[in-house]
């Protein structure tokens, strides 16, 4: 079975309609992630729509410059795009002009009518985005994959399932990918807090120093928060929180996967070794789209 | 001399004209380019006043509330063409998502003249120009509202597309058949990616044709499909088609872009209807909300307003279950409200403001019948709410001063003042000396006045009627700590707020130390307050 097939499967197993990718930096690999799971829905016959979280999928990164993976799309997939960032040819078929604005102009629900590559700019904001997948839904989609930016994670719901990419491009050694994706899976993962348990309920967010605050009091009860992005904590900072603290969220989030990229800007990684390490990291099924291979 | 603003800041939130604006606030792009709801009419314009208040009225009263709630969402659904009409006036071309955006406007006004058909008194939204858009679009329809430019719309883009699409065919075949003969020389799914890894442990020999390295690893090469020679042929080809496509349909678009701009004018005259048609219909299903009638506009003094309401308040009350009290009065000249505290008086100063600004902006008013002439003025006296939440850099007194000033300044005949407690911050007798003074000079200028006072002996003083709200029906009780709310809805219970007129100027009380009582004001000093009072009758 192809990796694309077990990424879709893992998400619908779960019974999520719609899966987002985010990642742990730029050129991770997220838009090659949602290019596979797009390709394998597509394949099983499925109606897909497709959006991201702000400006991605043009042909050369908007940030860096940096050609991007090309996301060439078959007639009939459902697009929720910048109004400005659609292309006129070849034709798509217009389905409505949303509410939601971005730097590019309206928000859009779009048809694929002739295959086609085009950029995909979605809602900058959270909300937007959330109207742009209900839009995509109501006007017909099965399954919607969204393309993430870098720990744009504010955007996520319960209903996604949640694949996180990582890779050279983000860190230059095995074991800072290993551990920069372990605290972003940590984050994502943070479980659902009981409600008849007595628990510290931060209404706002939980930083470093309201952290340390806690730790420094010795604090057994959970501490709760909304969500995953009320936790301001990243990285080692927030691996050390989680060994001292006991922290839940009132909105869990689903991370299912994990991919990694060895292949990097300034340099490459052994395939193998960081399929492994990242694995060990997350204990979350891990696979390599580039090298076909899955741990 | 330049001639007053109907009302000034203050006035206008004493009085509600913001909350008013809120209700009658349009719900598209083209109600918010009509001027319909900014306008006001001073005297001299009675009867263009009457004739819209009554065309809301007669709109209020021959549709129903669900048709005019229809179609004002209809009206909110529809997109903004203004901009599609200007670019294509200057000979623009239009996009698809123009032509979508006309669609949906001609269905949707085309719906809208349907629901309405039955009102005589909104202008025509539809019109055989609205029917040649539509029929023009019809082509694009996808199901319900979306729209394509599709073949069907000019033969030689159906051409175009089918020679392009024989391409592309020809170029996914030839392209997949090398994804497939890569997949199997790798010992890979179906088909490898347009990127893939080879690890070179797993690599016996040479890599197999169509591969080519984009990068070397120490372990592992990355690669991509490297196209032969008769898949690069097919590639351009089909570019080449795609070019031709994308010039076809261009060439639609301009096309309907010209037939578009011939139909401008009616478009446009279209446009400024929907405008009216979202301002009437917010005036009237406002005006059925408040049960509204349009006023009798007169050219002498007299006012008389019967069981008048104020709806900001009325909503307010209604949304907690109560009721609002309305109020009846009518004067010629100069009025007097009197009454205990909390019992309606600045409301019924309130009602008269807001009914006046109702007429003045063409609209029926909340009250079973009212009577008056149009003004060219309205001002209200007393501490206002913007003194009251910015806290003026001027005294109470300094700042009310002021403002009669600049009132009088104005002052003109058939002006309203809205007197509340004037002067409430100095001494009673300079208070009651200013405050009568006022009246007389007012009437003398021809305006309306109407006085909000706890004084005694005003109306008498200043020949004016006098008006009074009967207060408290016996003193309800309260226990200690109880919450305020609960307080103050036993007191409305208790408060009977309705206005009666006074034939002779006597005193009423004004109920204060019963209400300081109950609002928990300590009780030694209530009962010490008592015997004050007690000792100065006596």
């Amino acid at each position: 079975m192809e990796v694309s097939d077990l990424l879709l499967d893992r998400a619908l197993a779960i019974g999520a309609r719609s899966v987002a990718v985010v990642g742990t930096g730029k050129n991770v690999g997220k838009t090659v992630v949602m290019r596979a799971i797009y390709r394998a829905a597509i394949a099983r016959g499925m109606q897909v729509g497709l959006t991201s979280i702000g400006r991605d999928g043009e042909a050369n990164d908007f940030v860096d410059a940096v050609a991007k993976p090309r996301l060439r799309l078959a007639a009939g997939t459902l697009v929720a795009g910048a109004l400005g960032a659609l292309p006129r040819s070849p034709a798509l078929e217009w389905c409505e002009a949303t509410e939601v604005q971005s730097a590019s102009g309206a928000l859009c629900i779009v048809r694929v009518r002739t295959e086609s590559e085009l950029e995909l700019v979605g809602a900058p904001t959270a909300s937007g985005l959330r109207g742009s997948v209900e839009a995509l839904f109501a006007h017909g989609a099965e399954f919607v994959a969204i393309d993430g930016a870098i720990d744009r994670i504010a955007a996520l719901r319960e209903e996604d399932a949640v694949i996180v990419s990582c890779g050279a491009a983000a860190s230059a050694s095995i074991e800072a990918i290993a551990g920069e994706v372990r605290a972003l899976v940590a984050l994502l993962a943070l479980p659902r807090g009981d409600r008849s348990i007595d628990a510290v309920r931060i209404e706002g967010a939980l930083t470093p120093m309201r952290a340390a605050e806690l730790i420094a009091s010795g604090e057994k009860r959970p501490i709760v928060v909304r969500d995953a992005t009320r936790v301001t904590l990243r990285g080692r900072a927030l691996l050390g929180a989680l060994e001292r603290l006991s922290l839940r969220v009132e909105h869990p989030l689903r991370p299912i996967a994990v991919t990694v990229n060895s292949v990097g800007r300034a340099g490459c990684v052994e395939p193998k070794a960081l399929l492994q390490a990242v694995h060990a990291a997350v204990k979350l099924p891990t696979f390599d789209l580039f090298a076909a291979s899955a741990a | 001399m330049i001639a007053p603003e109907l009302l000034d800041r203050t006035s206008a939130l004493a009085i509600g004209e913001d909350w008013l604006l809120a209700q009658l606030a349009p719900r598209s792009p083209y109600g918010a380019r009509d001027g319909r709801i900014r306008r006001r009419f001073f005297p001299g314009e009675e009867r263009e006043a009457s004739d819209q208040s009554n065309r809301i009225a007669r709109i209020a009263e021959g549709l129903d509330r669900e048709t005019m709630e229809r179609a004002h969402a209809t009206i909110a659904r529809l997109p903004d063409i203004a901009p599609v009409l200007a670019r294509v006036t200057v000979g623009d071309s239009l996009d698809d998502a123009q032509s979508l955006a006309l669609l949906r406007f001609a269905d949707g006004a085309l719906e809208l003249q349907r629901m309405l058909s039955s009102c005589d008194e909104l202008p025509d939204c539809a019109g055989d120009e609205l029917e040649t858009l539509r029929d023009m679009l019809e082509r694009g329809r996808v199901g319900s509202h979306a729209f394509y430019l599709h073949d069907s719309f000019d033969e030689e883009l159906r051409a175009e597309r089918e020679r392009f699409d024989e391409a592309r065919a020809r170029f996914e075949s030839a392209r997949g058949r090398l994804e497939r003969g890569v997949a199997a020389a790798l010992g890979r799914g179906a088909r490898v990616d347009e990127e893939f890894i080879v690890m070179r442990e797993a690599l016996v020999g040479a890599l197999p044709p169509g591969v080519r390295v984009i990068r070397e690893a120490p372990t592992y090469l990355l690669c991509e499909i490297d196209l032969d020679e008769e898949t690069r042929a097919l590639l351009e080809r089909r570019e080449d088609f795609a070019r031709k496509v994308a010039l076809a349909e261009e060439r639609v678009r301009a096309a309907l872009a010209r037939r578009v701009a011939a139909l401008g004018d009616a478009l446009a005259r279209v446009a400024e209807a929907l405008g009216e048609i979202d301002a009437a219909i917010a005036a009237a299903l406002w005006s059925r909300r408040f049960s509204c009638r349009p006023a009798e506009l007169v050219h002498d003094g007299e006012v008389e307003v019967v069981e008048g309401r104020w709806p900001p308040l009325q909503e307010r009350l209604e949304a907690v279950g109560g009721a609002f009290v309305p109020s009846t009065i009518a004067w010629n000249g100069a009025a007097i409200v009197t009454g205990p505290n909390m019992g309606g008086k600045s409301v019924a100063l309130r009602t008269i403001g807001f009914i006046m600004l109702c007429a003045a902006m063409g609209l029926p008013v909340p009250a079973q019948r009212a009577r008056f002439a149009l003004p060219p003025m309205i001002r209200w006296l007393g501490i206002g709410p913007e003194e009251e939440r910015r806290g003026d850099l001027l005294s109470s007194f300094a700042g009310e001063a002021v403002r009669l000033r600049d009132a009088f300044a104005v002052l003109s005949p058939r002006c309203l003042l809205l007197i509340d407690e004037f002067a409430r911050t100095t001494t009673p007798r300079e208070s009651f000396a200013i405050l009568v003074a006022s009246l007389h000079a007012a009437r003398e200028r021809g305006a309306a006045t109407i006085a909000a006072t706890h004084l005694s002996g005003v109306a008498a003083a200043a020949g004016a009627r006098h008006f009074a709200v009967r207060g408290l029906r016996g003193i309800p009780t309260a226990r200690s700590g109880e919450d305020i709310g609960r307080v103050l809805a036993a007191l409305a219970d208790c408060m009977d707020y309705r206005i009666e007129e006074l034939s002779e100027d006597r005193h009423r009380s004004s109920d204060a130390l019963a209400l300081a009582g109950l609002l928990g004001v300590d009780e030694e000093i209530v009962e010490r307050a008592r015997a004050i009072v007690k000792g100065l009758a006596e």
